[in-house]
């Protein structure tokens, strides 16, 4: 399942939204999330992932497609982690 | 210039017993307690794991989205103020908006949102604390989001005088009403305090009640001889407060005045209540509405059924009522709908109007063998209908010492 899909279903579920409305070029704050539903929602996204969010989240998350570029960052990082010592930095929540 | 008149001209509850006044009213009248052994194992390990739930529902009130940002105590409160709105048939977009305010009382505000919170941090030893937290457990977020619902842009205001708290939210209210300030408030309070880390606090205290060996609705015994302390509840009461004129002149259905505001403090001791401070409170009241002792012919009793209380309220309604203090119903309806502390003094105020209203005294349950301390008339066990009430005063007492007693009359009168 791709990012935008996982996100989806999270966005779906949580905010009593519709597949239609959830489209990647949606703004987040048109879907009902405002910055600290963003806060919440990183939780989520970490159980789902196995991530642990250190940074704060960035202002400039606008749409749908920004999240999942933003995870998608965070993915790329941790497999970076992973392949410099082997171990998972970021993992264990 | 002429007296400005306070018209109570709509009612709502979110209460143990009832989803709104009609049902609530005539479960009290039944004599129905609301008191029972909390069903989910959270509570096991609690002494006496009783309390007084409302059948209250957020998910039926208010989206997924919604909902994370209001605690327990804030949807209960928005759905009992919306009851209120619509009963008097407010619309606020016709209102002047800064001529109305919103003036709620709460003691203990978020507790559910706090209680998962440090569980969160403590228990579970994790950083990830809801980000709604704050917002969620402050105590003026149930007066706020009446406020931003409404578009009310008056003053917007929260007590927090434990268990007194909406008592005074109410007469505080009645007060800018009175004064000239405003012409609209929506008043009323609200208290979820049915979480484990609350009760076990309560319970430290020994004010708890026991919970009865054989029937535990029947655990909340004010002014008994057995009484063992006091029951918690949870749940929402409001009450629209207008300006007489403003109210005639729209046409509202006027439920009754609201005459009368005593406030007195103890002064003395963090718990221990003052025969002085609580006849004080009820002659202030009486002084206000420009009523004697002769008028009041029903008391909706503060009546916890901790030892202190119902005693030193005996000796304060004799000091104030002299011998008619012997021929005037008091009852505590706390034996059915539990202690909703903060929310306590609304939701009595509102039941002691809907028995103004229809003419019918709710009673005091379980007043099986009644304390000699304890020797007015209580109306034990059984409602008295077909009365002729002219006034009726609602006393709220509390930790702290904040004594707040309101009186209400039938229109006209």
């Amino acid at each position: 399942m791709s990012t935008l899909e996982t996100l989806q279903d999270i966005l779906i579920g949580e905010f009593d939204l519709e597949r239609g409305q959830v489209t990647a070029d949606a703004e987040l704050a048109a879907l009902g999330v405002d910055s600290l539903d963003l806060l919440e929602l990183m939780f989520k996204i970490e159980d789902r992932y196995k991530l642990a969010i250190r940074d704060d989240v960035p202002s400039t998350l606008a749409t749908v497609n920004d999240l999942v570029a933003y995870i998608d960052g965070l993915l790329v990082a941790r497999g970076a982690a992973r392949g410099s010592d082997g171990a998972d930095l970021h993992a264990g929540t | 210039m002429s007296v400005r008149r306070v018209a109570v001209t709509g009612l709502g509850v979110v209460a143990p017993l009832g989803a709104c006044v009609d049902e609530l009213f005539r479960n009290l009248e039944a004599g129905r307690s609301g008191i029972a052994r909390l069903a989910s194992p959270v509570f096991d390990g609690l002494r006496s794991p009783i309390g007084a739930s409302a059948t209250f529902d957020g998910t039926a009130h208010f989206t997924a989205t919604r909902i994370r940002m209001l605690d327990r105590v804030s949807q209960m409160a928005l759905v009992a103020a919306a009851q209120a709105i619509a009963d008097a048939g407010l619309d606020f977009a016709a209102e002047c908006k800064e001529r109305c305010g919103v003036s709620v009382g709460t003691g203990m505000g978020g507790a559910g949102t706090n209680d998962e919170g440090y569980h969160t941090i403590y228990a579970e030893r994790s950083a990830r604390v809801k980000p709604y937290t704050v917002l969620a457990s402050m105590t003026n977020a149930a007066a706020s989001w009446i406020g931003i619902d409404y578009g009310i842009s008056g003053p917007n205001l929260t007590y927090s005088t434990a268990c007194s708290s909406s008592a005074v939210a109410l007469g505080e209210a009645a007060r800018r009403i009175r004064s000239g300030d405003l012409d609209v408030m929506v008043a009323g309070g609200a208290e979820a305090p049915l979480t484990f880390g609350v009760l076990r606090a309560w319970e430290a205290m020994r004010t708890i009640a026991t919970q009865d060996a054989t029937d535990p609705a029947a655990s909340c015994r004010p002014f008994a001889q057995t009484r063992t302390g006091l029951v918690l509840g949870e749940g929402a009461a409001f009450v629209t407060l207008e300006e007489w004129n403003h109210a005639t002149a729209r046409g509202a259905h006027i439920r009754a005045e609201l005459t009368g505001y005593g406030l007195t403090t103890d002064s003395a001791h963090i718990t221990r209540p003052t025969v002085a401070g609580q006849a004080g409170a009820m002659r202030a009241a009486l002084a206000s509405a420009g009523l004697c002792r002769d008028d009041v012919d029903y008391v909706n009793a503060h009546g916890t059924a901790t030892l202190q209380n119902d005693s030193v309220e005996t000796a304060a309604l004799k000091e104030v009522f002299g011998e008619r203090a012997y021929r005037i119903p008091v009852s505590s309806t706390k034996s059915m709908h539990g202690h909703l502390l903060g929310a306590a003094g609304a939701l009595e105020f509102v039941i002691a109007v809907a028995s103004l209203e229809r003419g019918v005294v709710p009673p005091t349950m379980h007043l099986d063998s009644a304390d000699p301390a304890c020797d007015l008339d209580y109306v034990a066990d059984r409602a008295r209908t077909g009365m002729q009430l002219r006034a009726v005063m609602s006393n709220s007492f509390a930790f702290g010492g904040t004594n707040a007693v309101l009186i209400a009359q039938r229109c006209g009168q």
